[in-house]
C-alpha cells in the first residue's frame, strides 16, 4: 500500500527573499543553475516513491504553474495520484492564508481524498535530497505523534523557526520558535512527517479556534500541553538553508564545493527540473572560468570567478563576474564588472556597467531591468 | 462524415546498421549515436518534423532496436505523445507464416502499409535517420502541392566534380525531373538527392505494391521507386535545400560535423526552430579553477578540470587535472583522467581514457595515408600510459 502523501508550502517564508520573491513563490524562486527551490524537496519526494503531490499556493504563482506543466519531468503526470496544485479558496470561502495550518485548510479536500496513512509536509527554502522512506520508518519506530526533520546547526547566531532539544532516543525535551540555537539543539527544516487522520483532526481544530502558526500554535502549543510527542529525525546529509538573500547568495556558490555538490546530486536520486531544450555552453577563445556552475545554453567569452550562472546567460569579452547568481537569459556587455550581485531573469547589463555589492548585501537587479 | 486524415506523416528510415561508424554502432542503432553534445543523431530529423508541424512519424529499425526505443519513449521530448499520430518504433512485422527483415528502404515502407493508412495520409515524407541538417519539410510540402508533385524529391547542389559520387536528379527549368542518374561518370547537373523525400501516399502505395510483385527489385528507393515512377512519366520535382546538411555515415564525417558547430558552419543556436532530445537530470556544470575553454561547447552535467580547445564534451563528462584535449568529441559519460591527452579523436559514451594515457595525434606529423581520427568504443578502457593512434579504433 502507498504509504506516503506530500504536502509542499510554496508561499511560506516569501516576505524574507525581498525583490528575489516580489514576484514569484519562495518555491519558484531559481537555485544551483538550472533547478527552482521546489526541485529539491518534490524530487526527494519522487525518488522516494511518493506518487501523489499537494503544492499549496498563495499567491504569485504564474511562475510555478508555468515550471511545473504537466508535471512530467517529475513522473507525476499519473492516472493515480500525481500533482495536484492547491490554489487559495479552493475550499469554501476562506480569507487568503496566513500560515501553514490556514493553508492546510485550504487543501483539506486533498488530505481526505488520500489513501496514504502518512503526511510528509515541507517548506522550499531547505535545500537537500532527502530519502523520505527513512524518515518515516523512523517515524514508525519512534512511536511518536509528529517527526519533525532536522540537523545541527551551522552557527548560533541566526533565528531559527523552529529549535529542538532532544533527549537520547532523539525525542524532543523543548521545543522553541524564531530563536537561536544552541550547540546541542537541533534545527528544524520545516519538514514534517504525521498521521494523515491526525493531521486532518490538528487542522480543523486549529483554524475552528482561529489558530494558523505551524510551529507556534500547534507544534509548540500541543507539546507544551502535553497533548503530543515529538520524534526529531537528524538529517546527516548536506543541506542548505535560503533563509535570506545573503544565505541564498552563499549557498548559491558553495555549490562548486565537491562535497556539497555531491551532496545534492547524487546520480541515484536525481533533481528533476523542467526540459527548456537549450544547446550546450558555448566557451569562447578569451573565456575564463574559475570555479563556477554553469548551466546550459550560455555563451561565455569574457571572466567568470565563483559565480553561478543560469541557462542562456551571454557574457561578453573582457566582462567580469565575481561571486555573483546570474539568472536565466540575461546578457553581460562587453568590459561590465559584477561583483557580489543578484542578477534576476531576462537582465540587460551595458557594456562598462559596474556593479559591486557585498556578501552580507548583494546588490540585487530585478527581473527585466537594463542597467 | 469527416474524415480523420493527416496531410502528411513520416516514415523515418533508421534501419541502417552503420558499419562504417565501427565501433560506436556495436552496441547502438545508427541514429542513436550521440552528436553535438546532448543530441542523437534521430533527434535532427524528428525535431524537424515537430518544427514542419509533423506530428506522426513511424521510425523503421531492425538493428539494436533496445537503445533507440529506450531514448524515443514515448515521444514526449520532442512534443510526439499524440492520441492520433505520435512517434511509433516499427520493428519487421512476425507474421503468421513468416517472419522477414527489411529487405530494402522500399519494403520498409511496403510492410508498413497497415500503419500509414490507419492516418489516412494526403502525402507521406520519407526520411533518412543518418543525416545532420536542419529543415522545414512544410516548405517543401508547399512546393510539393503547389506542384501538384507525385514525388517531390529534396536536393542540394554539389560542386559539379563531385556529382559523380551522388545520385543526381537532371531537370527541367520549371523544376521538374526528367531523369535520374545514380553516381554518373559524366553528369549533367549537380543536383544531388538528399534522401528525403513527399509522394501522394496513393501513388506510393500503388508503387509499392508493384515492386513488391516483382522479385528481381531491390525494394529501394532510389533504385526502383523513383526510376519506375519516371519511367512512367509521373510528375517529379526536385526541390532545393540550400542550408547546412550532412550525411554522418563515416568516422570522419561525424567528427567534422560536431567540428562544424564550433566553427558556426552548422549553427544550432535558435530560439524557434530549436533540437529537441531526451534530458537526463544532470545538474549545471562545474567548472574548475584549473580549467581552460577556448572555443568548444560543453553540455551539462560535466566536472571540468584540465584543458579543452576546439572540441564538443557530451553531458556528464569528467575531465581531470592536467588532461588536454583538441580537436575532439567526447560522447556522454566518458571519464578523461589526470595526465591524459586527447586529440583528434571521438571517445564513445561511458568510455574511460586512464592516466596519461594518449589517444590520436595531430595530423601535421603524419603521412596523409596513415592519419585518421582516432576511435574508443562505447564503454572501453584505455589504460594508463597507453596509446591509441591515429586512425586506430578501439
Amino acid at each position: 500500500m502507498k504509504k506516503l502523501s506530500g504536502i509542499i508550502f510554496s508561499n511560506i517564508y516569501d516576505g524574507a527573499l525581498g525583490d528575489l520573491t516580489a514576484k514569484r513563490t519562495v518555491a519558484s524562486l531559481p537555485f544551483g543553475g538550472r533547478y527552482r527551490q521546489i526541485d529539491f524537496v518534490l524530487s526527494s519526494m519522487v525518488n522516494s516513491n511518493i506518487t501523489s503531490v499537494g503544492v499549496i499556493t498563495k499567491y504569485n504563482y504564474e511562475s510555478l504553474m508555468d515550471h511545473l506543466g504537466s508535471c512530467e519531468e517529475w513522473d507525476l503526470n499519473r492516472k493515480n495520484g500525481g500533482l495536484y496544485i492547491i490554489p487559495p479558496f479552493a475550499f469554501g470561502r476562506s480569507d487568503v492564508y496566513h500560515g501553514k495550518l490556514e493553508a492546510l485548510h485550504t487543501a483539506l479536500n486533498f488530505l481526505k481524498s488520500q489513501n496514504t496513512e502518512y503526511i510528509v509536509l515541507s517548506d522550499t527554502i531547505t535545500i537537500c535530497n532527502i530519502d523520505y522512506r527513512d524518515v518515516l520508518s523512523n517515524h514508525i519506530a519512534s512511536g511518536k505523534d509528529v517527526t519533525a526533520i532536522a540537523s545541527k546547526p551551522r552557527s548560533g547566531a541566526d533565528n531559527y523557526p523552529a529549535v529542538f532539544e532532544v533527549d537520547r532516543n532523539k525525542s524532543a525535551k523543548s521545543i522553541t520558535v524564531n530563536c537561536p540555537a544552541g550547540k546541542n539543539s537541533y534545527v528544524g527544516f520545516g519538514m514534517f512527517v504525521m498521521e494523515r487522520e491526525a493531521l486532518i483532526k490538528v487542522v480543523e481544530e486549529c483554524v475552528s479556534a482561529g489558530f494558523y502558526h505551524f510551529e507556534k500554535d500547534f507544534l509548540q502549543k500541543y507539546f507544551n500541553e502535553g497533548k503530543i510527542t515529538v520524534n526529531v529525525y537528524n538529517f546527516e546529509g548536506t543541506v542548505l538553508r535560503n533563509r535570506d538573500i545573503a544565505t541564498y547568495l552563499k549557498n548559491n556558490l558553495k555549490l562548486t564545493d565537491e562535497k556539497v555538490h555531491s551532496g545534492l546530486f547524487k546520480p541515484a536520486a536525481p533533481i528533476y527540473t523542467k526540459v527548456r531544450d537549450e544547446i550546450p555552453t558555448y566557451y569562447g577563445d578569451t573565456s575564463s572560468v574559475n570555479e563556477c556552475i554553469v548551466a546550459d545554453g550560455c555563451v561565455i567569452r569574457g571572466e567568470l570567478e565563483n559565480s553561478v550562472l543560469f541557462r542562456d546567460v551571454k557574457v561578453e569579452e573582457s566582462a567580469k563576474v565575481i561571486g555573483s547568481v546570474i539568472m536565466q537569459g540575461t546578457k553581460i556587455g562587453k568590459g561590465a564588472y559584477i561583483e557580489n550581485a543578484i542578477i534576476d531573469k531576462n537582465v540587460t547589463i551595458t557594456e562598462g556597467a559596474r556593479l559591486i555589492g557585498a556578501k552580507h548585501s548583494p546588490v540585487i537587479v530585478k527581473k527585466g531591468e537594463t542597467i | 462524415m469527416l474524415d480523420r486524415r493527416k496531410e502528411c506523416i513520416a516514415m523515418l528510415l533508421a534501419g541502417g546498421q552503420g558499419s562504417r561508424l565501427l565501433v560506436l554502432t556495436h552496441k547502438t542503432a545508427k541514429p542513436a549515436v550521440p552528436f553535438g553534445g546532448k543530441y542523437r543523431i534521430i533527434d535532427f530529423p524528428l525535431s524537424n518534423c515537430v518544427n514542419s508541424g509533423i506530428d506522426t512519424v513511424g521510425i523503421l529499425t531492425q538493428y539494436q532496436p533496445l537503445e533507440l526505443n529506450n531514448y524515443i519513449g514515448n515521444g514526449q521530448p520532442w512534443g510526439l505523445n499524440r492520441n492520433f499520430g505520435g512517434v511509433h518504433i516499427l520493428p519487421p512485422y512476425a507474421q503468421s507464416e513468416k517472419m522477414e527483415w527489411y529487405k530494402g528502404t522500399a519494403n520498409a515502407i511496403y510492410q508498413n502499409i497497415p500503419f500509414v493508412e490507419r492516418y489516412n495520409p494526403k502525402n507521406v515524407i520519407i526520411l533518412s535517420g543518418d543525416h545532420i541538417y536542419k529543415m522545414d519539410y512544410s516548405k517543401m510540402l508547399k512546393y510539393h502541392i503547389d506542384n501538384d508533385a507525385e514525388c517531390t524529391i529534396a536536393v542540394r547542389d554539389v560542386p559539379i566534380e563531385d556529382a559523380s559520387r551522388f545520385g543526381i536528379m537532371n531537370t527541367n527549368p520549371d523544376g521538374s525531373i526528367y531523369e535520374f542518374e545514380e553516381k554518373p561518370a559524366n553528369p549533367k547537373s549537380n543536383h544531388a538527392s538528399m534522401g528525403v523525400y513527399i509522394f501522394k501516399w496513393e501513388v506510393l502505395r500503388k508503387y509499392l505494391i508493384d515492386d513488391e510483385a516483382d522479385e528481381t527489385s531491390d525494394n529501394d528507393f532510389g533504385k526502383n521507386i523513383i526510376p519506375a515512377l519516371l519511367r512512367d512519366g509521373r510528375s517529379l520535382y526536385a526541390y532545393t535545400f540550400a542550408d547546412y546538411w550532412k550525411d554522418v555515415g563515416t568516422i570522419h564525417s561525424l567528427w567534422e560535423s560536431n567540428m562544424e558547430l564550433l566553427d558556426g558552419t552548422f549553427n544550432i543556436r535558435d530560439k524557434v526552430f530549436k533540437t529537441y532530445a531526451r534530458n537526463y537530470a544532470k545538474p549545471s556544470s562545474y567548472i574548475a579553477g584549473s580549467s581552460e575553454i577556448k572555443n568548444s561547447f560543453v553540455a551539462e552535467g560535466c566536472s571540468v578540470k584540465g584543458k579543452i580547445e576546439h572540441s564538443v564534451i557530451s553531458t556528464g563528462c569528467t575531465i581531470e587535472e592536467d588532461v588536454q584535449i583538441y580537436n575532439s568529441v567526447i560522447m556522454p559519460d566518458a571519464v578523461i583522467k589526470k595526465g591524459a591527452i586527447v586529440k583528434y579523436a571521438i571517445v564513445g559514451e561511458g568510455a574511460v581514457i586512464n592516466e596519461n594515457a594518449k589517444v590520436g595525434d595531430d595530423p601535421v606529423y603524419y603521412d596523409e595515408s596513415e592519419w585518421g581520427i582516432s576511435v574508443v568504443g562505447k564503454d572501453e578502457q584505455i589504460a594508463r600510459n597507453s596509446v591509441v593512434k591515429p586512425n586506430e579504433v578501439i
